[in-house]
Protein backbone atom coordinates (compact mmCIF):
# COMPACT_ATOMS: atom_id res chain seq x y z
CA UNK A 1 0.00 0.00 0.00
CA UNK A 2 2.56 2.25 1.15
CA UNK A 3 4.62 1.23 -1.85
CA UNK A 4 1.88 1.85 -3.96
CA UNK A 5 1.54 5.60 -2.96
CA UNK A 6 5.16 6.63 -3.02
CA UNK A 7 5.20 5.22 -6.63
CA UNK A 8 1.77 7.09 -7.15
CA UNK A 9 3.48 10.65 -5.57
CA UNK A 10 6.81 10.34 -7.23
CA UNK A 11 4.66 9.72 -10.96
CA UNK A 12 2.61 12.37 -10.05
CA UNK A 13 5.68 14.54 -10.03
CA UNK A 14 7.42 13.75 -12.51
CA UNK A 15 4.08 14.46 -14.45
CA UNK A 16 4.21 17.41 -13.28
CA UNK A 17 7.87 18.46 -14.02
CA UNK A 18 7.05 17.73 -17.93
CA UNK A 19 3.74 19.74 -17.63
CA UNK A 20 5.86 22.50 -16.29
CA UNK A 21 8.76 22.51 -18.94
CA UNK A 22 5.91 21.99 -21.76
CA UNK A 23 2.46 23.46 -21.52
CA UNK A 24 3.65 26.34 -19.02
CA UNK A 25 7.29 26.56 -20.55
CA UNK A 26 8.78 29.52 -22.30
CA UNK A 27 6.01 31.02 -24.50
CA UNK A 28 2.94 28.85 -23.95
CA UNK A 29 0.61 29.70 -21.11
CA UNK A 30 2.99 32.13 -19.10
CA UNK A 31 0.41 34.34 -17.76
CA UNK A 32 1.88 38.35 -17.21
CA UNK A 33 5.50 36.63 -18.12
CA UNK A 34 5.38 33.83 -15.33
CA UNK A 35 4.02 30.35 -14.90
CA UNK A 36 2.47 28.63 -12.13
CA UNK A 37 5.35 26.31 -9.90
CA UNK A 38 2.85 23.16 -10.43
CA UNK A 39 5.87 20.98 -9.04
CA UNK A 40 5.66 22.66 -5.42
CA UNK A 41 2.03 22.80 -6.00
CA UNK A 42 2.17 18.63 -6.26
CA UNK A 43 4.49 18.18 -3.38
CA UNK A 44 1.96 20.35 -1.24
CA UNK A 45 -1.34 18.29 -2.47
CA UNK A 46 0.39 15.16 -2.12
CA UNK A 47 1.55 15.56 1.58
CA UNK A 48 -1.88 14.28 3.02
CA UNK A 49 -1.81 11.44 1.65
CA UNK A 50 1.04 9.47 2.32
CA UNK A 51 3.72 9.78 5.57
CA UNK A 52 5.81 12.85 7.16
CA UNK A 53 9.07 10.96 5.41
CA UNK A 54 7.60 10.30 2.01
CA UNK A 55 6.63 14.01 1.27
CA UNK A 56 10.40 15.02 2.56
CA UNK A 57 11.79 12.54 0.46
CA UNK A 58 9.04 13.24 -2.27
CA UNK A 59 10.15 17.25 -1.79
CA UNK A 60 14.33 16.59 -2.23
CA UNK A 61 13.27 14.60 -4.99
CA UNK A 62 11.33 16.61 -7.50
CA UNK A 63 13.88 19.60 -6.39
CA UNK A 64 16.80 17.34 -7.56
CA UNK A 65 14.91 16.31 -10.85
CA UNK A 66 14.23 20.13 -11.63
CA UNK A 67 17.53 21.11 -10.94
CA UNK A 68 19.22 18.25 -13.60
CA UNK A 69 16.33 19.62 -16.30
CA UNK A 70 17.45 23.28 -15.38
CA UNK A 71 20.45 25.71 -15.99
CA UNK A 72 20.45 26.57 -12.19
CA UNK A 73 23.33 25.14 -9.76
CA UNK A 74 22.63 21.77 -9.12
CA UNK A 75 20.64 21.62 -5.75
CA UNK A 76 19.34 24.71 -5.03
CA UNK A 77 15.79 23.32 -5.55
CA UNK A 78 16.39 20.78 -4.17
CA UNK A 79 16.83 22.25 -1.10
CA UNK A 80 13.83 24.72 -1.59
CA UNK A 81 11.12 21.96 -2.02
CA UNK A 82 12.47 20.20 0.78
CA UNK A 83 11.54 22.89 3.18
CA UNK A 84 8.14 23.16 1.41
CA UNK A 85 7.62 19.68 1.70
CA UNK A 86 9.23 19.68 5.34
CA UNK A 87 6.42 22.39 6.41
CA UNK A 88 3.72 21.12 4.42
CA UNK A 89 4.31 17.28 6.25
CA UNK A 90 3.83 19.38 9.33
CA UNK A 91 0.83 21.21 8.46
CA UNK A 92 -1.17 18.83 5.99
CA UNK A 93 -3.46 18.04 8.86
CA UNK A 94 -5.14 21.04 8.69
CA UNK A 95 -5.13 22.36 5.40
CA UNK A 96 -6.16 18.46 4.59
CA UNK A 97 -10.09 19.33 4.97
CA UNK A 98 -10.85 22.51 4.16
CA UNK A 99 -10.93 23.72 0.99
CA UNK A 100 -10.11 27.74 1.87
CA UNK A 101 -7.15 25.94 4.43
CA UNK A 102 -5.93 24.22 1.16
CA UNK A 103 -5.86 27.35 -0.91
CA UNK A 104 -4.08 29.01 1.36
CA UNK A 105 -1.85 26.54 1.99
CA UNK A 106 -1.05 26.62 -1.64
CA UNK A 107 -0.26 30.13 -1.79
CA UNK A 108 2.05 30.65 1.09
CA UNK A 109 4.17 27.51 1.03
CA UNK A 110 4.81 28.56 -2.92
CA UNK A 111 5.62 31.88 -2.21
CA UNK A 112 7.87 30.52 0.42
CA UNK A 113 9.89 27.98 -1.93
CA UNK A 114 9.86 30.47 -3.97
CA UNK A 115 11.37 32.97 -1.83
CA UNK A 116 14.12 30.22 -0.55
CA UNK A 117 15.37 29.30 -4.08
CA UNK A 118 15.78 33.23 -4.61
CA UNK A 119 17.89 33.68 -1.44
CA UNK A 120 20.14 30.38 -2.41
CA UNK A 121 20.55 31.06 -5.61
CA UNK A 122 21.82 34.35 -4.57
CA UNK A 123 24.22 32.98 -2.06
CA UNK A 124 25.26 30.48 -4.59
CA UNK A 125 26.21 33.21 -7.37
CA UNK A 126 23.16 33.50 -9.48
CA UNK A 127 22.31 36.98 -9.09
CA UNK A 128 18.54 35.92 -8.51
CA UNK A 129 17.70 38.51 -6.11
CA UNK A 130 18.91 40.63 -8.24
CA UNK A 131 16.53 40.33 -11.12
CA UNK A 132 14.74 42.45 -12.78
CA UNK A 133 10.64 41.05 -11.83
CA UNK A 134 12.35 39.01 -9.10
CA UNK A 135 9.03 40.08 -6.97
CA UNK A 136 6.74 38.88 -9.46
CA UNK A 137 8.57 36.01 -10.12
CA UNK A 138 7.83 35.07 -6.19
CA UNK A 139 4.39 35.96 -6.17
CA UNK A 140 2.70 35.11 -9.46
CA UNK A 141 3.24 31.11 -9.43
CA UNK A 142 1.97 31.22 -6.08
CA UNK A 143 -1.33 33.17 -7.37
CA UNK A 144 -1.38 30.86 -9.95
CA UNK A 145 -0.85 28.09 -7.81
CA UNK A 146 -3.92 29.32 -6.17
CA UNK A 147 -5.93 28.92 -9.25
CA UNK A 148 -4.64 25.13 -9.47
CA UNK A 149 -4.88 24.25 -6.78
CA UNK A 150 -8.67 23.15 -6.35
CA UNK A 151 -8.03 21.06 -9.27
CA UNK A 152 -4.76 19.50 -8.60
CA UNK A 153 -5.74 18.67 -5.22
CA UNK A 154 -8.91 17.20 -6.12
CA UNK A 155 -7.04 15.05 -8.17
CA UNK A 156 -4.57 13.56 -5.75
CA UNK A 157 -7.48 13.20 -3.68
CA UNK A 158 -9.23 11.06 -6.96
CA UNK A 159 -5.95 8.99 -7.26
CA UNK A 160 -5.10 8.45 -3.62
CA UNK A 161 -8.28 7.66 -2.49
CA UNK A 162 -7.73 8.19 1.57
CA UNK A 163 -9.52 6.40 3.89
CA UNK A 164 -8.27 8.25 7.50
CA UNK A 165 -7.90 11.65 5.95
CA UNK A 166 -10.12 13.24 3.22
CA UNK A 167 -10.38 16.06 1.45
CA UNK A 168 -14.17 17.28 0.15
CA UNK A 169 -13.77 19.76 -2.62
CA UNK B 1 14.66 15.80 17.54
CA UNK B 2 12.48 13.46 15.56
CA UNK B 3 12.71 11.39 12.54
CA UNK B 4 11.08 13.63 10.30
CA UNK B 5 13.71 16.47 11.65
CA UNK B 6 16.51 14.74 11.21
CA UNK B 7 15.32 13.90 7.65
CA UNK B 8 15.13 16.76 6.84
CA UNK B 9 17.77 18.22 8.01
CA UNK B 10 19.84 15.62 6.49
CA UNK B 11 18.30 16.06 3.29
CA UNK B 12 18.83 19.97 3.17
CA UNK B 13 22.46 19.20 4.14
CA UNK B 14 22.79 17.25 0.87
CA UNK B 15 21.26 19.63 -1.49
CA UNK B 16 23.98 22.25 0.24
CA UNK B 17 26.90 20.15 -0.21
CA UNK B 18 25.44 19.21 -4.01
CA UNK B 19 25.14 22.85 -4.55
CA UNK B 20 28.88 23.69 -3.52
CA UNK B 21 29.94 20.27 -5.41
CA UNK B 22 28.55 21.39 -8.33
CA UNK B 23 29.70 25.21 -8.14
CA UNK B 24 33.20 24.22 -7.36
CA UNK B 25 32.91 21.71 -10.64
CA UNK B 26 31.66 24.65 -12.40
CA UNK B 27 28.85 22.47 -13.77
CA UNK B 28 31.26 19.82 -15.64
CA UNK B 29 32.16 16.21 -14.80
CA UNK B 30 29.67 14.11 -12.94
CA UNK B 31 26.69 16.96 -12.94
CA UNK B 32 26.46 17.38 -16.44
CA UNK B 33 26.31 13.14 -17.07
CA UNK B 34 23.47 13.12 -14.55
CA UNK B 35 22.06 16.37 -16.29
CA UNK B 36 22.29 14.49 -19.64
CA UNK B 37 20.93 11.44 -18.53
CA UNK B 38 17.72 13.04 -16.60
CA UNK B 39 17.25 14.92 -20.25
CA UNK B 40 17.65 11.86 -22.26
CA UNK B 41 14.49 10.00 -19.81
CA UNK B 42 12.09 13.19 -19.90
CA UNK B 43 12.91 14.51 -23.53
CA UNK B 44 10.04 12.05 -25.09
CA UNK B 45 7.98 12.54 -22.44
CA UNK B 46 8.21 16.37 -23.33
CA UNK B 47 8.10 15.84 -26.60
CA UNK B 48 4.76 14.00 -26.75
CA UNK B 49 3.45 16.61 -24.52
CA UNK B 50 4.78 19.18 -26.66
CA UNK B 51 3.34 17.89 -30.09
CA UNK B 52 0.07 17.09 -28.36
CA UNK B 53 -0.57 20.16 -26.48
CA UNK B 54 1.12 22.75 -28.66
CA UNK B 55 -1.90 23.28 -31.13
CA UNK B 56 -4.41 23.75 -27.92
CA UNK B 57 -2.26 26.21 -25.98
CA UNK B 58 -1.35 28.24 -29.15
CA UNK B 59 -5.05 28.32 -29.29
CA UNK B 60 -4.93 29.47 -25.83
CA UNK B 61 -2.48 31.87 -26.82
CA UNK B 62 -4.86 33.35 -29.57
CA UNK B 63 -7.63 33.63 -27.82
CA UNK B 64 -5.99 35.72 -25.24
CA UNK B 65 -4.28 38.08 -27.44
CA UNK B 66 -6.99 38.58 -29.81
CA UNK B 67 -7.63 42.18 -28.15
CA UNK B 68 -4.35 43.26 -29.11
CA UNK B 69 -4.42 41.28 -32.75
CA UNK B 70 -5.39 44.36 -34.56
CA UNK B 71 -3.24 46.93 -33.32
CA UNK B 72 -0.42 44.74 -33.83
CA UNK B 73 -1.45 43.94 -37.51
CA UNK B 74 -1.12 47.43 -38.48
CA UNK B 75 1.86 48.33 -36.59
CA UNK B 76 3.81 45.42 -38.52
CA UNK B 77 1.91 46.09 -41.61
CA UNK B 78 3.86 49.60 -41.67
CA UNK B 79 7.12 48.11 -39.82
CA UNK B 80 7.24 45.65 -43.06
CA UNK B 81 6.63 49.05 -45.39
CA UNK B 82 9.94 51.13 -43.54
CA UNK B 83 11.77 47.26 -43.83
CA UNK B 84 11.45 46.82 -47.58
CA UNK B 85 12.52 50.70 -47.90
CA UNK B 86 15.42 49.56 -45.48
CA UNK B 87 16.30 46.48 -47.58
CA UNK B 88 16.50 48.22 -50.85
CA UNK B 89 19.08 50.93 -49.28
CA UNK B 90 21.01 47.96 -47.83
CA UNK B 91 20.98 45.94 -51.23
CA UNK B 92 22.78 49.02 -53.18
CA UNK B 93 25.16 49.41 -49.89
CA UNK B 94 26.14 45.96 -49.93
CA UNK B 95 26.55 45.70 -53.73
CA UNK B 96 28.91 48.38 -53.03
CA UNK B 97 30.58 47.16 -50.40
CA UNK B 98 31.06 44.12 -52.26
CA UNK B 99 32.97 45.59 -55.21
CA UNK B 100 35.14 47.68 -52.99
CA UNK B 101 36.33 44.17 -50.69
CA UNK B 102 37.52 42.74 -54.33
CA UNK B 103 38.97 45.97 -55.47
CA UNK B 104 40.59 45.70 -51.76
CA UNK B 105 41.75 41.87 -52.15
CA UNK B 106 39.23 41.52 -48.86
CA UNK B 107 37.90 37.98 -48.68
CA UNK B 108 34.00 38.71 -49.62
CA UNK B 109 31.32 38.23 -46.60
CA UNK B 110 31.00 34.58 -46.01
CA UNK B 111 28.23 32.74 -45.65
CA UNK B 112 27.53 30.83 -42.09
CA UNK B 113 25.70 27.24 -42.35
CA UNK B 114 23.33 26.86 -39.69
CA UNK B 115 21.00 24.15 -38.24
CA UNK B 116 17.48 24.65 -38.08
CA UNK B 117 16.11 23.56 -34.90
CA UNK B 118 12.75 23.87 -32.88
CA UNK B 119 12.28 24.10 -28.98
CA UNK B 120 10.27 21.76 -27.01
CA UNK B 121 11.11 22.26 -23.27
CA UNK B 122 11.03 25.89 -21.39
CA UNK B 123 12.38 25.97 -18.16
CA UNK B 124 11.60 24.42 -14.77
CA UNK B 125 10.88 28.00 -13.44
CA UNK B 126 10.74 31.80 -13.90
CA UNK B 127 14.22 31.76 -12.67
CA UNK B 128 15.67 29.38 -15.10
CA UNK B 129 16.94 30.33 -18.68
CA UNK B 130 17.34 27.28 -20.17
CA UNK B 131 15.89 25.87 -23.49
CA UNK B 132 16.01 22.92 -24.94
CA UNK B 133 15.93 22.29 -28.81
CA UNK B 134 15.57 19.36 -30.95
CA UNK B 135 18.47 19.09 -32.96
CA UNK B 136 21.87 17.45 -31.61
CA UNK B 137 25.36 16.45 -31.91
CA UNK B 138 24.43 14.07 -35.07
CA UNK B 139 23.28 17.39 -36.29
CA UNK B 140 26.77 18.94 -35.50
CA UNK B 141 26.19 21.09 -32.74
CA UNK B 142 28.83 21.68 -30.31
CA UNK B 143 28.90 23.29 -27.10
CA UNK B 144 29.60 26.85 -27.40
CA UNK B 145 27.84 27.55 -30.55
CA UNK B 146 26.09 30.77 -30.84
CA UNK B 147 21.75 30.65 -31.41
CA UNK B 148 19.71 33.18 -33.17
CA UNK B 149 15.95 33.55 -34.51
CA UNK B 150 14.91 36.19 -37.24
CA UNK B 151 15.65 38.81 -34.74
CA UNK B 152 18.95 38.51 -33.77
CA UNK B 153 21.08 36.60 -31.17
CA UNK B 154 18.87 34.28 -28.84
CA UNK B 155 21.73 32.52 -26.88
CA UNK B 156 24.36 30.06 -26.97
CA UNK B 157 24.30 26.07 -26.61
CA UNK B 158 26.01 24.70 -23.60
CA UNK B 159 24.66 20.97 -22.90
CA UNK B 160 24.37 18.96 -26.42
CA UNK B 161 23.29 14.74 -26.64
CA UNK B 162 22.90 12.87 -29.58
CA UNK B 163 19.70 14.72 -30.98
CA UNK B 164 19.14 17.38 -28.52
CA UNK B 165 20.97 20.20 -27.03
CA UNK B 166 20.47 22.99 -24.15
CA UNK B 167 20.67 26.74 -24.88
CA UNK B 168 21.36 29.19 -22.51
CA UNK B 169 19.74 32.11 -23.41
CA UNK B 170 21.05 35.78 -23.55
CA UNK B 171 19.43 36.95 -20.34
CA UNK B 172 21.00 34.39 -18.67
CA UNK B 173 23.27 35.99 -15.83
CA UNK B 174 25.99 33.29 -16.17
CA UNK B 175 26.21 34.42 -20.59
CA UNK B 176 28.66 37.15 -21.44
CA UNK B 177 28.65 38.48 -24.96
CA UNK B 178 31.53 40.58 -26.75
CA UNK B 179 30.06 43.07 -28.79
CA UNK B 180 30.40 46.09 -30.85
CA UNK B 181 28.17 49.39 -31.08
CA UNK B 182 28.21 50.09 -34.36
CA UNK B 183 27.57 53.61 -34.47
CA UNK B 184 30.75 54.05 -32.62
CA UNK B 185 32.44 50.82 -33.29
CA UNK B 186 33.61 50.27 -30.07
CA UNK B 187 33.84 47.36 -28.22
CA UNK B 188 32.48 46.04 -25.23
CA UNK B 189 30.60 42.79 -23.32
CA UNK B 190 27.18 42.82 -22.61
CA UNK B 191 25.61 39.79 -19.72
CA UNK B 192 22.31 38.62 -18.83
CA UNK B 193 20.25 39.55 -15.43
CA UNK B 194 17.93 36.93 -15.84
CA UNK B 195 15.52 38.61 -17.66
CA UNK B 196 14.55 42.11 -19.17
CA UNK B 197 17.39 44.29 -20.83
CA UNK B 198 21.06 43.05 -20.97
CA UNK B 199 24.05 44.63 -18.93
CA UNK B 200 26.65 46.78 -21.35
CA UNK B 201 29.92 47.57 -19.67
CA UNK B 202 32.20 49.20 -22.35
CA UNK B 203 36.00 49.59 -20.48
CA UNK B 204 37.20 51.42 -23.51
CA UNK B 205 34.60 53.59 -24.66
CA UNK B 206 35.12 57.29 -25.83
CA UNK B 207 32.15 57.72 -27.57
CA UNK B 208 28.46 57.87 -26.11
CA UNK B 209 26.23 55.40 -26.81
CA UNK B 210 22.36 56.94 -27.78
CA UNK B 211 18.67 54.51 -27.36
CA UNK B 212 18.48 52.67 -30.54
CA UNK B 213 21.78 52.20 -31.12
CA UNK B 214 22.61 48.85 -32.98
CA UNK B 215 24.82 47.01 -31.17
CA UNK B 216 26.15 43.26 -32.31
CA UNK B 217 28.45 40.63 -31.54
CA UNK B 218 31.96 41.36 -32.03
CA UNK B 219 33.39 37.86 -33.42
CA UNK B 220 35.15 36.62 -30.37
CA UNK B 221 32.92 33.94 -29.05
CA UNK B 222 30.18 34.43 -31.78
CA UNK B 223 30.12 35.24 -35.40
CA UNK B 224 30.49 38.99 -35.76
CA UNK B 225 28.00 41.15 -37.09
CA UNK B 226 24.74 39.26 -35.23
CA UNK B 227 22.57 41.69 -33.85
CA UNK B 228 22.14 41.53 -30.03
CA UNK B 229 19.93 44.36 -29.71
CA UNK B 230 19.51 47.70 -29.33
CA UNK B 231 20.85 50.22 -26.76
CA UNK B 232 18.22 51.15 -24.06
CA UNK B 233 20.06 53.96 -22.20
CA UNK B 234 21.94 56.67 -23.40
CA UNK B 235 25.15 56.95 -21.92
CA UNK B 236 28.37 59.24 -21.75
CA UNK B 237 31.90 58.17 -22.01
CA UNK B 238 33.80 59.27 -19.05
CA UNK B 239 37.97 59.31 -19.38
CA UNK B 240 39.12 55.92 -16.55
CA UNK B 241 35.28 54.90 -16.63
CA UNK B 242 33.36 51.97 -17.87
CA UNK B 243 30.87 52.88 -19.78
CA UNK B 244 27.42 51.78 -18.21
CA UNK B 245 24.20 50.95 -20.20
CA UNK B 246 21.82 48.30 -20.93
CA UNK B 247 20.83 46.39 -24.44
CA UNK B 248 17.40 45.60 -25.02
CA UNK B 249 17.91 42.02 -26.86
CA UNK B 250 16.48 42.06 -30.69
CA UNK B 251 15.14 38.61 -30.22
CA UNK B 252 12.04 38.01 -28.26
CA UNK B 253 13.17 35.63 -25.82
CA UNK B 254 9.76 34.47 -24.48
CA UNK B 255 7.86 34.02 -27.84
CA UNK B 256 10.88 32.06 -29.62
CA UNK B 257 9.36 28.44 -31.15
CA UNK B 258 12.38 27.94 -33.83
CA UNK B 259 16.10 29.00 -33.65
CA UNK B 260 18.84 28.55 -36.08
CA UNK B 261 21.91 27.03 -34.54
CA UNK B 262 25.19 28.61 -36.18
CA UNK B 263 27.27 25.34 -37.24
CA UNK B 264 29.63 26.78 -39.19
CA UNK B 265 31.66 29.13 -37.00
CA UNK B 266 33.69 27.44 -34.20
CA UNK B 267 33.86 29.36 -31.49
CA UNK B 268 36.98 30.90 -29.83
CA UNK B 269 36.52 29.46 -25.90
CA UNK B 270 35.53 25.75 -27.23
CA UNK B 271 38.31 25.25 -29.84
CA UNK B 272 40.70 25.45 -26.68
CA UNK B 273 38.35 23.05 -24.30
CA UNK B 274 37.41 20.35 -26.69
CA UNK B 275 40.05 18.76 -28.93
CA UNK B 276 37.02 16.82 -30.76
CA UNK B 277 35.45 19.96 -31.82
CA UNK B 278 37.31 20.56 -35.34
CA UNK B 279 36.56 17.36 -36.52
CA UNK B 280 32.72 17.29 -35.72
CA UNK B 281 32.38 20.83 -37.26
CA UNK B 282 33.76 19.89 -40.28
CA UNK B 283 31.48 16.84 -40.92
CA UNK B 284 28.88 19.45 -40.47
CA UNK B 285 28.29 19.99 -43.89
CA UNK B 286 27.92 16.33 -44.87
CA UNK B 287 25.94 15.83 -41.50
CA UNK B 288 23.02 18.54 -41.45
CA UNK B 289 22.84 18.59 -45.28
CA UNK B 290 18.33 18.40 -44.85
CA UNK B 291 18.49 21.10 -42.21
CA UNK B 292 21.37 23.07 -43.02
CA UNK B 293 20.81 26.56 -44.15
CA UNK B 294 22.76 29.73 -44.48
CA UNK B 295 22.95 33.07 -42.34
CA UNK B 296 24.69 35.99 -43.44
CA UNK B 297 27.58 36.86 -41.69
CA UNK B 298 31.27 38.97 -42.00
CA UNK B 299 33.76 36.83 -40.90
Amino acid sequence: MLRSRVVIAIAAVAIAIVLQTTVFGSGRIEPFGVAPALVTLVVIAVAPYVEDEVTILLGFTGGILMDLIGSGTLGLWAMSLTVVAFIASRISGRYADSVVRSLLAAFVLTLVGQLVYVILGTLFGQETAGEPNVVSKIVLPAMWNVILAYPVFWLMRVVFRPRDRSFVP
Amino acid sequence: MNRVTILFLALVSLGFIIATFDVRSDGDGVANVLREGTQSVFTPFQKGVDWVTTPVVGFVDGVSNLAGLRDENDRLAERVRELEAEVRATDALEEQVTQLELINGLEVAGELATVTARLYSGGVSPFDNARFIDKGASDGIVVGQAVVDEDGLVGRVDLVSANDARIRLITDPLVSVGVRVQSTNETGIVSGRGDGPLRLEMFRANEAVYVGDLVVTDGSRFPPGLVVGTIAETADAEVGFVLRSSVEPAANLSEVDYVKVIVGFTPVDVSLEESTTESVTSTTASTTSSTTTTVQGDS
